[in-house]
């Protein structure tokens, strides 16, 4: 599982983890019985508070996509038919909605319309030089194979 | 039931000049009063961060939290004792790593460990040793020989080896580089935070604080003007993005931290803002909420300015355009 934390930013650390293994479940990077590391595991990991970690993996379970399972370790939840597809396109109606707040941002900057397909691009070079590709690819089914690059706890149960 | 390992009630602290009681705090509170009123309970097992800029009074918390300095007036508590009158009782149940790591410059690690260990009834010098290695301080080398971040994790692990309930961190962070830091930062989470113990700690480096601290506390001036979970915080503290009308329409809210002029609008930045923001919302007002780093947030109270608040008298003009 692979998380960035970004310190000092205005998003609260507990919703930047939780984003980003939520994206990762819905989006099928990682898949039902996968393996996620513990809460410890994590929490040193990205050397983050334990509780935080904690409450993001107890809201995940909550909600449906993750199953702590007592003495045996977190897993992601099997997927129940319509449910995941649901959240998962609210989640993009969501970030739509940040990319039209982006957007206004970028045109009260002076940026000019012409110029932000430019910007996009530039961002998406820079976003996919830093992440492994695997990891990508918006809006592609599953993929059958995957490269093994999860941190050692993950996937251990395959 | 008691689950506070600190408990602080209106705590005012000074120091005393002249009268011969050598840095003593006295009932008068004049000039050299340091901490004003301050109140503070900490749960235990929680990780608190005490932020503030240099002078705001963290050190002379933590020194009365050891007992090193008496209060001038108010209560304090830590693990159920009182410092000031039972000090040793205190200091052998909390780990305490200073300020300024002052050790023996001419011992090593093991034999600074040793030298330690009979001031401490539950020192356990195999722990010490687990605790070297785990954190890679040289134990063979002379003090003064070691770098500042082995010098750090040696003052941790030695502040550990007696298991203490509570543990007291005096700017740890400082000097430090930032992959030292994070290391830092691991070995606190892996040693503390999942053995459940109580970890208090100052620092005025927040963007290391947010990810390590269940909550904070920002100090200034001797007062402490926030407490709360980082998450809670970044949620209560916003800036809105509004016009003068719309401010001049609504009464003022009570937490105004600070208003800078934004183009043709006013950036209003607040304390308890979802409700604010409701009100804007019930008046059917223009407005874009800005979320803020724990940096801003710390800003906005330490050195926010509110003097730009538009004022009936003043009339719109003044603030718009």
């Amino acid at each position: 599982m692979h998380i960035r934390i970004q310190r000092g930013s205005s998003v609260p650390i507990s919703r930047q983890i939780d984003a980003q293994v939520r994206a990762q479940i819905l989006s099928g990077v990682l898949r039902a019985e996968d393996q996620l590391p513990s809460v410890r595991q994590l929490a040193r990991e990205l050397a983050v508070n334990v509780n935080t970690v904690f409450r993001v993996y107890e809201r995940l379970a909550a909600d449906g996509l993750i199953e702590l399972r007592h003495g045996d370790g977190t897993y992601v939840a099997p997927r129940r038919k319509g449910a995941a597809g649901a959240q998962l396109a609210r989640r993009r109606r969501e970030f739509g909605a940040e990319l039209d707040a982006l957007v206004r941002r970028a045109l009260m900057l002076g940026v000019a319309a012409e110029e932000l397909p430019r910007w996009l691009a530039e961002s998406l070079e820079r976003v996919q030089r830093e992440i492994p590709p695997a990891e990508t690819s918006p809006g592609d089914s599953p993929k059958r194979e995957r490269a093994e690059q999860d941190t050692p706890s993950a996937g251990t149960r395959r | 039931m008691n689950t506070a390992a600190i408990v602080v009630e209106n705590l005012s602290v000074g120091y005393g000049r002249g009268r011969g009681s050598g840095g003593r705090s006295f009932g008068d509170r004049g000039a050299s009063t340091v901490l004003d009123g301050l109140s503070l309970t900490i749960p235990a097992g929680q990780t608190f961060a005490l932020l503030g800029r240099n002078g705001a009074g963290k050190t002379t918390l933590i020194r009365t939290l050891l007992g090193l300095l008496e209060p001038a007036a108010g209560r304090v508590e830590v693990l159920g004792v009182n410092p000031t009158t039972q000090p040793l009782v205190v200091r052998s149940r909390i780990g305490y790593l200073a300020e300024d790591q002052s050790m023996y410059p001419g011992m090593t690690a093991d034999e600074l460990a040793a030298f330690l260990a009979p001031f401490y009834p539950t020192w356990d010098a195999a722990l010490a040793r687990d605790l070297f290695q785990q954190f890679g301080v040289p134990t063979g080398v002379r003090i003064k020989q070691l770098s500042k971040g082995h010098t750090v994790r040696l003052g941790l692990a030695l502040a550990l080896a007696h298991r203490p309930e509570l543990v007291i961190l005096d700017d740890p962070a400082m000097g430090l580089d930032p992959i030292t830091r994070k290391q830092f930062n691991r070995d606190v989470v892996e040693h503390l935070q999942a053995e459940g113990r109580t970890v208090f700690y100052s620092s005025h480096l927040l963007y290391e604080v947010e990810a390590v601290a269940d909550a904070v506390a920002i100090l200034d001036g001797g007062r402490l003007v926030r407490v709360g979970t980082t998450e809670a915080v970044q949620n209560d503290v916003k800036r809105v993005l509004v016009s003068g009308d719309v401010l001049l329409a609504g009464p003022k809210p009570e937490k105004l931290l600070d208003v800078t002029r934004r183009g043709d609008r006013l950036a209003v930045t607040l304390d308890g803002a979802p409700a604010w923001i409701e009100r804007l919302d019930a008046a059917e007002a223009d407005y874009a909420v800005e979320d803020l780093s724990l940096d801003e947030i710390f800003e906005a109270f330490v050195i926010g300015q509110t003097e730009l608040w538009p004022d009936r008298s003043a009339g719109v003009t003044a603030v718009v355009k």
